[in-house]
């Protein structure tokens, strides 16, 4: 369903909460320097907690410490844009084990730290895109073959045509504000007969005059 | 970096070291036990005939004691600190959706040896434990055929038995079935827990009681039910997940007349079995009963080391590969992981359990049936209702 906002109200996103966990050096405070500088709520912990804090939209973290286990999730559901801080020479299976969404290298300058901050937040949100993707598509295969079999029960129960099947179904979902899939779980588990009773009383109740 | 990973290959002479996370502890550790003597089983063969292009292949075994926070946080620490790409392991739906993250987004490969709901198909596990269409359809319309129409459901609070009611649920509704009551007890659930329950059953009195129970309250519910002087011959357990281990914990007597499917039993007869449960019993105690999770648990590292032979890498991509497609003369018989869907191949029986902790196998498919984890092809009626 196509929501735009209208003309002239384009929200403004809230700055992003950055954490940086990285040694309290010149180079670390010039990170948060750097950070601050983009209007970014920015908190330096120095050294990290066994396990930093939630609640963080980036985090910058020393590869060390993310290897040693302070990040606040398993790879693969991470909470935050992640930008590591590679050691000198780099350890290229510490950075891989890490998952990163960028990396930063020593000396940071001014260009490299906004562009991993602006890298390491597209791709985390498109990893994010692409896993809700998945999830509706997994619930769209589910729900596929409930319409399916609601749709036949509907047509043995109640005589219906296929085409008036899917209408009685839309419909239910339309006026309950609710994925056609739930109707048709409704229909289809168990409570068939309840379910349709009650979508019953409702279509009569809806189509009384008055 | 480990050499494990750097390589991917055990060039050099060193062993190749794979990941085991089955609970030794916990709730679930009878049956993960055996998943874990499964393993180490099939790994010590392959050891003791020469390994794999003249290396060891070596275990990274830890307890993850029926938690899955433990799960995620130790599937996580095998990848990236023990150098490890492979892991055996996970028997709870719930403990392997909490690996499934870390495996996915560090390319590790797990070998999940558990049957489970269905609805998945990840690039990153290879399932070599039964799907819904592969036990559940069949056993649903044994039970219509034989028992009659009018179910109770009980299963234990978690993802797997929820999401296998509600197939179960669709099932009954489109085959006749009546549903009597429906249950779930937790994980942790003690004798007393099942008091209201039984109380219940005594009230409704169904055909079968459905259960997808797992771990120590398999042993409460079934005692209780014969506590309650139920008659299995009339109103029978049926289960998914009650396997010779459980019963063996429950006592054979208690055990005896109620129903479990699976694609293998101790009692399957043909000569790779017989070896196998030889093999078994020998490291294991003479009076150790095989099941379906170590059956799967034990087929599914040879098949690994199979592959492994060929492709004398580890590295998932390449390994992965390799193991679609793949066939093995396993206990239960010829089995298949599909290509397609990383699911294998696997034969559908029902067994009903006897007085000596075995399982009578009373029906059997004619060949092995293909995995179906979206039930793509499947309607909702019982094949045979």
């Amino acid at each position: 369903m196509p929501e735009r906002p209208a003309a002239g109200t384009r929200a403004v996103a809230d700055p992003p909460g950055i954490l940086v966990a990285v040694p309290r050096d010149a180079d670390g405070d010039f990170l948060v320097r750097e950070l601050q500088r983009t209007r970014a709520r920015v908190q330096h912990i120095w050294p990290p907690p066994a396990t930093l804090p939630d609640g963080a939209d980036v985090i910058f973290c020393d590869v060390a410490a993310a290897r040693a286990g302070c990040l606040p999730w398993v790879p693969g559901e991470p909470a935050a844009a992640l930008v590591v801080v590679a050691g000198v020479p780099a350890d290229l299976a510490a950075l891989r084990d890490c998952a990163p969404d960028a990396v930063l290298h020593r000396p940071f300058t001014t260009d490299a730290v906004a562009a991993a901050l602006t890298l390491a937040r597209s791709h985390f949100d498109y990893v994010r895109r692409l896993q809700t993707r998945i999830a509706r598509l997994e619930e769209t295969v589910r729900s596929i073959r409930n319409v399916e079999r609601a749709k036949s029960i509907l047509m043995s129960t109640r005589q219906m045509r296929e085409d008036e099947a899917y209408k009685l179904m839309r419909s239910q979902a339309m006026s309950l504000r609710v994925p056609i899939g739930t109707v048709a779980a409704t229909i289809v588990d168990g409570g068939a007969a309840s379910a349709l009773c009650a979508m019953t009383a409702r279509e009569a109740g809806g189509d009384a005059p008055g | 970096m480990t050499a494990g990973r750097l390589a991917g290959s055990s060039r050099h002479g060193e062993p190749w070291r794979v990941g085991v996370l089955f609970s030794q502890t916990g709730v679930t550790a009878v049956v993960e036990e055996t998943q874990l003597r499964g393993t180490l089983l099939a790994l010590s063969e392959i050891n003791e005939a020469g390994g794999i292009a003249g290396c060891e292949v070596v275990p990274v075994i830890y307890d993850p004691q029926s938690n899955d926070r433990n799960f995620a946080r130790l599937s996580h620490r095998l990848l990236a600190n023990d150098g490890v790409n492979v892991i055996f392991g996970c028997y709870t739906s719930s403990s392997r959706k909490a690996v499934l993250p870390v495996v996915e987004r560090l390319n590790g490969l797990l070998l999940y040896p558990t049957l489970y709901e269905g609805f998945e198909l990840s690039p990153n596990v290879i399932y070599t434990g039964a799907a819904p269409n592969q036990n559940l359809m069949e056993l649903c319309a044994y039970l219509l055929a034989h028992y009659g129409p009018r179910f109770h459901l009980i299963g234990s609070d978690y993802v797997y038995p929820r999401a296998t009611n509600q197939l179960m649920r669709e099932v009954l509704a489109d085959s006749g079935g009546v549903l009597t009551g429906e249950t779930y007890i937790s994980l942790n659930a003690d004798r007393r827990d099942l008091v209201p329950v039984i109380a219940e059953l005594r009230r409704t009195r169904p055909d079968v009681v459905f259960s997808t129970v797992v771990g120590d309250p398999t042993i409460h519910l079934y005692q209780a039910y014969a506590d309650a002087g139920f008659d299995p011959r009339l109103m029978p357990i049926a289960s998914l997940t009650t396997t010779e281990a459980e019963v063996r914990a429950m006592g054979c007597a208690v055990a005896e007349g109620h129903i479990t499917a699976a694609p293998y039993f101790q009692s399957v007869d043909c000569v790779a079995n017989t070896e196998f449960v030889r093999r078994y019993q020998r490291r294991y105690g003479s009076d150790e009963p095989t099941n379906m999770c170590v059956e799967a648990a034990y087929y599914q590292v040879h098949m690994f080391a199979r592959a492994l032979a060929q492709t004398r890498t580890i590295e998932t991509d390449v390994l992965r590969e390799k193991m679609l497609g793949a066939t093995f003369e396993a206990p239960q018989g010829l089995v298949e992981i599909n290509a397609a869907s990383s699911h294998t191949t696997l034969w559908t029986r029902i067994g009903r359990a006897t007085r000596s902790g075995q399982f009578e196998v009373i029906r059997q498919s004619a060949r092995p049936v293909v995995a179906d984890p979206y039930l793509v092809g499947y309607g909702r009626t019982a094949p045979h209702a």
